[in-house]
């Protein structure tokens, strides 16, 4: 057992190394670079010589496996460099775009889940055939939405027709309930496509039958012995989701003007700037490691078939 | 035609100045007042202001050695009470305003002035710091006594004066010049001496700046004295046009800065006040890189220029606040002369043009010598308003006498290096804001922002072009320290651009804000970046 976790440890940190490497070297391979797009910028009109003195000062200059050794060991000390485009250091801008993000994230994520769960249930619903086929229906249509038309759909309605909540300067209660339901909808499709799939596909299987013929009841048999099976595959999901969701949340955080790491990563991309970028890719390589990581450890108390089995029991 | 259009296009904003000299009672002292930016602020190292969101920050916390007026641009005593210049403009001698101090407590005197200039005058290499573009041929400073300090030029810099009145020449304190330019990005250790200071910061979301109690030395002829009305000013970063639109009309934000033109009327309509104020400097224009043999002959150039109907694209994508270009720089700019006649839409002269310099008309439509089609290549700018629509408006125009050009979006990195490559963008969109002549030279001079690219800038992929007749007259403005001679200058300047078809100048740019019918004495400096020192918020 320890040794399956310290082995999983140790193809976490080659991932992190690989994610590291492959991003600079894209990043190298891209024309200019942040310290050129800064100042050759029409907003400081600076001479060549001006630039390239500054070019020098960056280290911008340096052969590129010296750049790269620098950035590593910078890296390995927690030192994640300056945003030439704000002009701050990175470690401060995701110290103050994080937090929002994973509230951002996990809030959405919850939200989708019970919407998933709902949707689910009402597919299983005995009697009322069309609710059955309308929450069938519901996520190919919740994945069909654009999330910036939902986004300003959910703003122009409920802000600034109805003035229910505020989206310029929100209180802290009324500032993520939007954004959440914005995110949730589209995440909670994937989710509840495959709940519900899987809980057909497990009706179908033997034991369930056999649990029937037993005497069991719809429902019972649903919450017993159904969504305990059904449900692996569907935390999966959520997990990849999650990775996704801190990174994808660019568009809500754009619309609603909320700081946070989507914003900062498309500000990143648009200029090029170099360290952000850097440390955003190690921080998505962690967030996605960490959570299958998270994952895997937590599998087999949902599903007793899926337990680590003893070092060499294969 | 001319004259009726202007004095249709000058209606709106007299009508809203009408509107708010009405409505102005006493002014109401305190509250809060919501900003709404598109962008979030960088880095707020003063003579990084240029950048519009910086700008913004900056005039609120920072105060200038000079004001320029921005109804007369005459240029007026701030932090500078009065100042002498010798007659060959290598030396200026500024008496400060005693009791002025930065918000950390320590004083505006003679000394941090002088530190500030050597600062923006020669850079600071170890701290990453660069030199001002404004500030051309600076030598020294020296300290004469505690309020008086004397700046000394290697050449004559007769823009010098105009240049301690605009943004990048912000006075901050002898601490936040201590900092490296990389923490600069750094809204609250921006240590100025203006009438509002940082209270809080969310790095690209917000910057909550509080008024400064004591204030008392706003510029000597502005029609606000004393401490800034405002309590508080939220600056909000609010990417989504239809939400800063939105978020205006629905009460939740009392100004926002750049509304496109086709909301404008949606704002007004509402009875929101909507402001233009021009940016007197260049005008959005496409210039042409004569390094890349296509665009070489001035034949092509002129054929182009008037192939392009900038009446069209006023009238298409902006508004009446969107003036048709009448010369290379803006009309309310200094030294402009009216060039009109020379910027004719003329396709069938185009048309004449282009069979002369040898390019036939292809089967497909598209002009072509010796095998080789006429098509161009332009990078579209992200910062100017609606780029994108006019240069593809263009590239239609351009394609009605045979010629094509490509749009390109393309990242900011390809962007960058392509664009110093006259190769690859024979044209590319500039713009650039500055209300004095200077703005003329550093737009075309090699050295400087190289529109052109000529030979002896940044780029290393220039061929051959360089213009020294060009040059030597745009010297000449740096240098001319006759005020009306260098007007002149300018004049000519203008005209010798346009002759040549250099650039195709299109329209005038301003920067477009709108505010609740609520919000009073919302200003502008000289070019357009707001200035909420005199601004209040009416009873309802």
């Amino acid at each position: 057992m320890t040794r399956q976790v310290a082995q999983k440890l140790g193809q976490a940190l080659l991932v992190l190394l690989a994610a590291f490497t492959v991003a600079f070297v894209l990043l190298q391979a891209l024309p200019g670079d942040a310290v050129l797009i800064k100042f050759l910028g029409s907003e400081m009109g600076l001479t060549a010589e001006q630039i390239a003195e500054l070019r020098i000062a960056y280290g911008a200059d340096a052969p590129v496996w010296e750049q790269y050794l620098h950035t590593l060991g910078n890296f390995l000390r927690g030192d994640f460099g300056y945003s030439i485009r704000s002009g701050v250091p990175v470690a401060q801008l995701l110290a103050e775009n994080l937090p929002s993000t994973l509230w951002l994230a996990l809030l959405a994520l919850t939200a989708a889940c019970l919407l998933a769960l709902v949707l689910a249930l009402l597919s299983q619903l005995e009697g009322f055939g069309w609710v059955r086929g309308l929450a069938r229906s519901m996520p190919s249509l919740f994945v069909a939405v654009p999330v910036f038309w939902l986004g300003i759909m959910l703003i122009q309605v409920f802000s600034f027709q109805l003035g229910l909540v505020s989206v310029i300067a929100p209180e802290p209660w009324e500032e993520l309930v939007l954004p959440v339901a914005t995110l949730a909808v589209p995440i909670s499709a994937p989710m509840a496509q495959v709940l519900i799939r899987n809980i057909d596909a497990v009706f179908g299987e033997p034991f369930v039958a056999v649990a029937r013929a037993k005497g069991a009841r719809h429902q019972w048999v649903l919450w017993r012995h159904v969504f305990r099976n059904a449900l692996p595959a569907t935390l999966t999901m959520a997990g990849v989701l999650f990775g996704e969701l801190l990174g994808g949340a660019v568009v809500t955080e754009t619309v609603f003007g909320l700081g946070g790491l989507g914003g900062m990563t498309q500000q990143a991309v648009a200029n090029q700037d170099v360290a952000v970028l850097q440390a955003i890719v190690v921080l998505s390589a962690f967030a996605f490691v960490a959570i299958s990581l998270l994952i895997d450890l937590l599998m087999p108390l949902l599903d007793p078939r899926l337990a680590l089995r003893p070092a060499g029991a294969s | 035609m001319s004259a009726t259009r202007r004095s249709l296009l000058a209606a709106p904003a007299l009508i809203g100045l009408a509107r708010q000299a009405a409505a102005q009672g006493a002014p109401v002292r305190g509250g809060t007042l919501i900003y709404l930016e598109q962008q979030t602020y960088t880095n707020l190292y003063p003579p990084a202001g240029g950048f519009y969101p910086n700008s913004g920050v900056l005039n609120q916390i920072t105060d200038k050695l000079t004001y320029q007026n921005p109804r007369t641009l005459e240029i007026e005593p701030w932090i500078a009470e009065s100042w002498t210049v010798n007659a060959t403009a290598t030396e200026y001698v500024f008496r400060l305003r005693p009791g002025v101090t930065f918000s950390d407590g320590t004083p505006v005197d003679a000394a941090a002035v002088a530190k500030n200039y050597e600062t923006y005058g020669l850079g600071n290499r170890e701290l990453r710091q660069p030199v001002s573009e404004v500030i051309t041929n600076y030598d020294r400073s020296e300290v004469i006594d505690p309020l008086t300090v004397r700046f000394l030029f290697k050449a004559p810099s007769p823009g010098f004066l105009q240049g301690t009145s605009v943004i990048g020449g912000g006075l901050v304190s002898l601490r936040t010049l201590a900092l490296p330019f990389d923490q600069l990005g750094d809204a609250t250790k921006i240590i100025g001496s203006g009438p509002f200071v940082v209270a809080r910061q969310v790095l690209g979301r917000e910057l909550v700046l509080n008024a400064r109690q004591d204030y008392n030395w706003g510029p000597a002829k502005h029609p606000h004295q004393g401490r800034a009305l405002l309590d508080t000013i939220r600056i909000i970063v609010t990417g989504e046009d239809s939400v800063r639109i939105g978020g205006l009309l629905a009460g939740q934000a009392h100004v926002i800065r750049q509304v496109q033109a086709y909301d404008e009327e949606r704002v007004r309509s509402r009875g929101f006040q909507i402001f233009a104020p021009s940016t007197r400097g260049v005008n959005n224009s496409i210039a042409f890189r004569p390094d890349n043999p296509m665009v070489a002959d001035i034949r092509v150039r002129r054929a182009l220029l008037h192939a392009t109907n900038a009446a069209e694209v006023v009238a298409t994508l902006f508004s009446a606040n969107y003036p048709q270009a009448t010369s290379v720089i803006a009309s309310t700019a200094q030294g402009y002369v009216n060039l009109a006649d020379r910027l004719t839409f003329d396709p069938g002269l185009s048309a004449r043009l282009l069979d002369e310099a040898g390019w036939t008309m292809g089967a497909n439509g598209v002009r072509a010598k010796d095998g080789q089609e006429l098509a161009l290549t332009a990078y579209e700018s992200p910062p100017q308003p609606r780029n994108k629509d006019t240069l593809q408006l263009v590239a239609q125009q351009w394609a009605r006498v045979g010629v094509k050009l490509n749009v390109l979006a393309g990242d900011l990195g390809s962007r960058t290096v392509d664009s110093l490559d006259p190769a690859r963008t024979p044209v590319a969109p500039a713009m650039v804001g500055r209300a004095d002549p200077d703005v003329i030279r550093s737009n075309y001079y090699p050295t400087t922002r190289n529109v052109l690219l000529q030979r002896g800038g940044v780029s290393q992929r220039v061929q051959s072009f360089v213009d020294p007749e060009l040059n030597a007259l745009l010297e000449a403005i740096a240098a001319e320290t006759d005020p009306a001679k260098r007007l002149a200058l300018t004049g000519e300047v203008q005209r010798y651009i346009i002759d040549k078809a250099y650039v195709i100048p299109l329209f005038e740019e301003p920067q477009v804000f709108a505010a609740a019918p609520r919000v009073r004495g919302f200003g502008f400096e000289a070019v357009g970046r707001p200035s909420f020192y005199g601004t209040w918020i009416a009873a309802r």
